[in-house]
């Protein structure tokens, strides 16, 4: 069977509300096997299955009937993915109950191999907040990220709409199915997202926007995000917790500090007191994520080449490529050797490259690392300056552009 | 009776013939020296007289009048004393000799008749051998500078009889004429320090090392102890031996002014004067206008540490001769003139406090403040300064990172090659150095490389730079490409030329 033809028919479980994803995904974590589980409730339905009660995590009765939603998902070009599809998030997989379909509109960001991170935060935030929920998601983008959040209106809205002007885009997580456009504030976002984003729903198509799918749909924020930044936060806001199931999954929590006599950081304030990284800065946030940045894997969306395509960096230089020429001559050479390298004239480049961080490095760093003569790294870093991939932070230590 | 003798005076670092003549007549006598002769000069009189009658000769009792022609030229010191004594003695009758026609004298007389070292020997010389003398009677403590030259024979003596004995003996002549030692071959690096010794620091070295191989200016940006005055020091230790004609070039203007020893300088000079000189100092001035430092400097470094502190009349003072690589002074309706061919340092700390742009400490000037202190150095000078470079200061790690340190030596093999490739570049030009290229060159150099081409078209569209520094950028892309032995300036010099355009980017 072909996914779409399991999708199908897992889709069909759901919409006659034979069965409780929950159980579907038990079944699912046993088996591993997507079409064996399938066919195993597909069977049982026939066995005149009980029905199981109107679960408040699927009622879509607002949808007319199978038909229109099916007609309906290939109107709109939305993909369906199930868990075991490998263009389902792979860090969704990992968590407790991940959802085994995904409504998803606008695949670009959901397939992107970048680094996912949650920016979340109340909806009735103060200036600061929008503030910092600009400047962390603008920062996140231009060095790779693909910035997650729940399209709500205050923080959601300025974190989706900054990240969307970069190349990493963005991921919107809906609480409602994928056709509901809420809440009504965010309307224009919607069809932006899309041209530089996702849209993901686990709920039915005609789901409307029910005040207990909003939880859950919280534990799919942090889920696809390897950590959550939560900027301004009331003591029980959704970002809370959003937080509080990036924690039970073992995602990294960031919270951003604010006034002590604010309401809206008394959230951010505690997850700091119970051991949430206090985030100031970029830095802030790649040093918890060493880890991960270092791994290969996820390297490769930290990288030159993704942020220099896309136009994340405007040239200073007007000219097209100021080594078109070199590039002519070396590009066979490294299209056999290394696909990621194809945009610099040498792999030599790469290796400056990936000695600049966001922690300074004196140009004698960058030496011994890149095992570079001062002559060539003055080059490369001249090139990097010029087409603000770097920068001189104080004399003679450099950090990435922006 | 009526005598002459060739001797010389100095104006500038150029010596011209002056003619001792000696006029004896019966009458009243006495000793007169006409010529519009300063001071010095007619203290000679008594000098004269007195190392005459000590050294066992007559002093004629009759009426003498000497003339130092061209008596509108303004003549100083005692370097006449030799001739005159000559002239008196041989007009007197107390000695003959062919050699006095082709011949000329120099000296300044003690008065127990030794002969004294005078300053400006080797100009002297020069002009000697450009009237085509055979001999020429120096000093004997200046006989080693004066054998610099070769094409004349030099005669020192030691004093006023030793002088005559030779005139008389004009058969064994060729016994006295000074002997070259010979300077064998001379070590690669003469200089107490070496670049060795800066840890840390690539970029200023490496900006150094271009800096030295294109004679481009350059200023240096960094905080106390950052080693700015330790780089500036140690950068003639990696530019090339000055040649012979350069040598006596440099030696000629050292003459000019006091020194320990009169001997040939082959090292390039390094000066570094206070930023409490004085303009005459500075650029060469007084009564007689003696070299300032920056005639001092010539092929080599001035180095002006702490430079906004130099008032801005000083600094002022410095345009004309940057451009003109030559200072004219002018005393008495006669023009002295200076070469002034240097390669300038400035050095200063990055604002009042001298934290700005520090990776440990924070800065506590305000960005005005900062912009305040940066103001004080720029206009002409500044648009005269190719390179311009920040430094660090240095951390303890740094001062243990000893991978990257070559010595002296291994770089001024580079800075060489880059020299002689200059040289023949310009073989047909009055310029040396890539630094000093005019517009024509510029554009041929650009028009060599299409894709460079571009790029500089499109660069200079965007950016901030003023032509000149735009200009500045491609001879200093030249001189990066120079070190690299290229015929052509590739994009990659020319990227690597913004590292040393600094200013521009903060
Ligand atoms: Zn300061």
């Amino acid at each position: 069977m072909s996914n779409s033809e399991i999708n199908l028919k897992i889709l069909k479980l759901f919409f006659n509300f034979k069965i409780k994803p929950s159980d579907f995904i038990n079944i699912y974590k046993r088996n591993k096997d997507i079409e064996l589980t399938a066919d195993y409730f597909s069977n049982k339905e026939n066995k005149n299955l009980k029905l199981f009660d109107k679960d408040k995590y699927h009622s879509a009765q607002i949808c007319k009937n199978f038909n229109s939603i099916i007609k309906y998902l290939y109107k709109n070009n939305v993909s369906v993915f199930n868990i075991s599809q490998k263009e389902y998030p792979e860090l969704l997989k990992e968590i407790y109950f991940p959802p085994p379909l995904l409504f998803c509109k606008g695949s670009s960001a959901i397939k992107n191999k970048n680094l996912k991170i949650a920016i979340v935060g109340t909806r009735n935030c103060s200036d600061y907040g929008k503030e910092v929920a600009a400047y962390l998601s603008r920062q996140l983008s231009k060095i790779g990220f693909t910035i997650v959040s729940g399209m709500a209106v205050g923080i959601d809205k300025i974190a989706h709409e900054e990240a969307i002007k970069e190349s990493g885009g963005s991921i919107g997580v809906l609480g409602t199915g994928i056709d509901i456009e809420y809440p009504y504030e965010s309307k224009h976002l919607y069809k932006e997202i899309i041209g530089n984003g996702s849209l993901i729903t686990e709920f039915l198509p005609g789901t409307p926007p029910l005040k207990n799918n909003f939880p859950s749909r919280n534990r799919i924020i942090s889920g696809i995000s390897i950590g959550v930044i939560v900027i301004e936060a009331g003591e029980k806001s959704g970002a809370i917790i959003t937080a509080k199931s990036a924690i039970r999954e073992n995602r990294e929590v960031f919270a951003v500090p604010g006034n002590i006599f604010s309401d809206k950081s008394k959230g951010c304030h505690n997850l700091i007191k119970t051991g949430a990284k206090l985030t100031e800065s970029v830095d802030d946030i790649l040093e918890e994520l060493a880890n991960y940045i270092k791994n290969p894997s996820y390297a490769k969306s930290i990288n030159f080449n993704e942020m220099a395509n896309n136009g994340s960096f405007k040239l200073n230089y007007s000219g097209d490529n100021i080594f078109k020429h070199e590039l002519g001559k070396k590009e066979n050479a490294a299209v056999n050797n290394n696909e990621g390298l194809k945009n610099f004239p040498d792999e030599d480049y790469a290796k400056v490259y990936n000695c600049l961080g966001y922690k300074e490095k004196s140009l004698e760093e960058i030496m011994v690392i890149s095992g570079l003569g001062i002559k060539k790294v003055l080059q490369i870093i001249s090139f990097f300056q010029l087409n603000n991939i770097a920068k001189e932070k104080n004399f003679n230590n450099f950090v990435r552009g922006n | 009776m009526f005598f002459k003798l060739d001797s010389f005076s100095l104006m500038g670092i150029e010596a011209i013939k002056v003619s001792v003549e000696i006029h004896i007549s019966n009458g009243m006598p006495s000793f007169t020296i006409v010529g519009l002769p300063d001071k010095s000069i007619n203290e000679a009189r008594d000098r004269v007289k007195a190392s005459i009658i000590n050294s066992g000769f007559k002093f004629p009792m009759k009426k003498i009048i000497i003339n130092l022609s061209p008596a509108d030229l303004r003549k100083e010191g005692s370097f006449y004393d030799l001739p005159i004594a000559l002239a008196i003695i041989a007009l007197s009758g107390q000695v003959s000799s062919d050699l006095f026609n082709y011949s000329s004298f120099i000296g300044e007389l003690s008065l127990d008749g030794l002969i004294n070292p005078v300053r400006g020997i080797l100009s002297m010389t020069q002009a000697a051998v450009q009237m085509k003398k055979n001999y020429f009677f120096v000093p004997k403590g200046n006989e080693d500078e004066a054998g610099l030259i070769k094409d004349i024979a030099i005669i020192g003596c030691a004093d006023l009889a030793e002088c005559i004995k030779i005139l008389k003996n004009k058969e064994e002549v060729s016994k006295f004429v000074y002997k070259s030692h010979g300077s064998g071959n001379v070590c690669s690096n003469k200089h107490r320090v070496d670049f060795s010794e800066v840890k840390g620091q690539s970029r200023a070295k490496r900006a150094m090392e271009i800096a030295a191989s294109g004679m481009h200016n350059i200023l240096m940006i960094g905080p106390p102890g950052s080693g700015k005055s330790m780089l500036a020091e140690r950068a003639v230790t990696i530019m090339p031996d000055l040649n012979y004609d350069e040598s006596i070039e440099v030696t000629k203007i050292y003459n000019l002014v006091k020194r320990r020893k009169y001997e040939l300088i082959i090292e390039r000079p390094f000066r570094n004067p206070h930023h409490t000189i004085s303009e005459s100092g500075l650029i060469g001035g007084g009564i007689y206008p003696k070299p300032g430092e920056i005639s001092l400097a010539h092929k080599g470094i001035l180095f002006l540490d702490e430079f906004p502190e130099f008032s801005s009349r000083l600094s002022e003072s410095l345009r004309q001769p940057i451009e003109n690589k030559s200072i004219v002074i002018t005393r008495n309706n006669v023009s002295y003139k200076f070469p002034c061919s240097f390669m300038l340092i400035l050095a200063m700390n990055p604002c009042f406090c001298g934290y700005y742009g520090d990776k440990s400490k924070r800065c506590r000037c305000s960005k005005k403040e900062v912009e305040k202190y940066w103001r004080r150095i720029s206009g002409p000078i500044l648009d005269r300064i190719d390179m311009q470079i920040t430094l660090p200061r240095l951390k303890e790690e740094d001062f243990l990172e000893n991978v990257f340190v070559e010595n002296s030596c291994t770089i001024k093999e580079r800075v060489s090659k880059a020299f002689t490739i200059q040289n023949k570049r310009y073989l047909n030009d009055i310029i040396n150095h890539n630094s000093e290229a005019g517009v024509c060159y510029i554009n041929n150099w650009i028009n060599q490389n299409q894709d460079l081409k571009k790029v500089v078209a499109d660069f200079s569209k965007k950016s901030r730079l003023t032509a000149r520094g735009m200009s500045s950028l491609i001879k200093i892309s030249r001189t990066i490409a120079d070190l690299e032995n290229s015929d052509e300036i590739t994009q990659n010099h020319f990227i690597e030329a913004f590292q040393y355009k600094i200013l521009n980017n903060i």
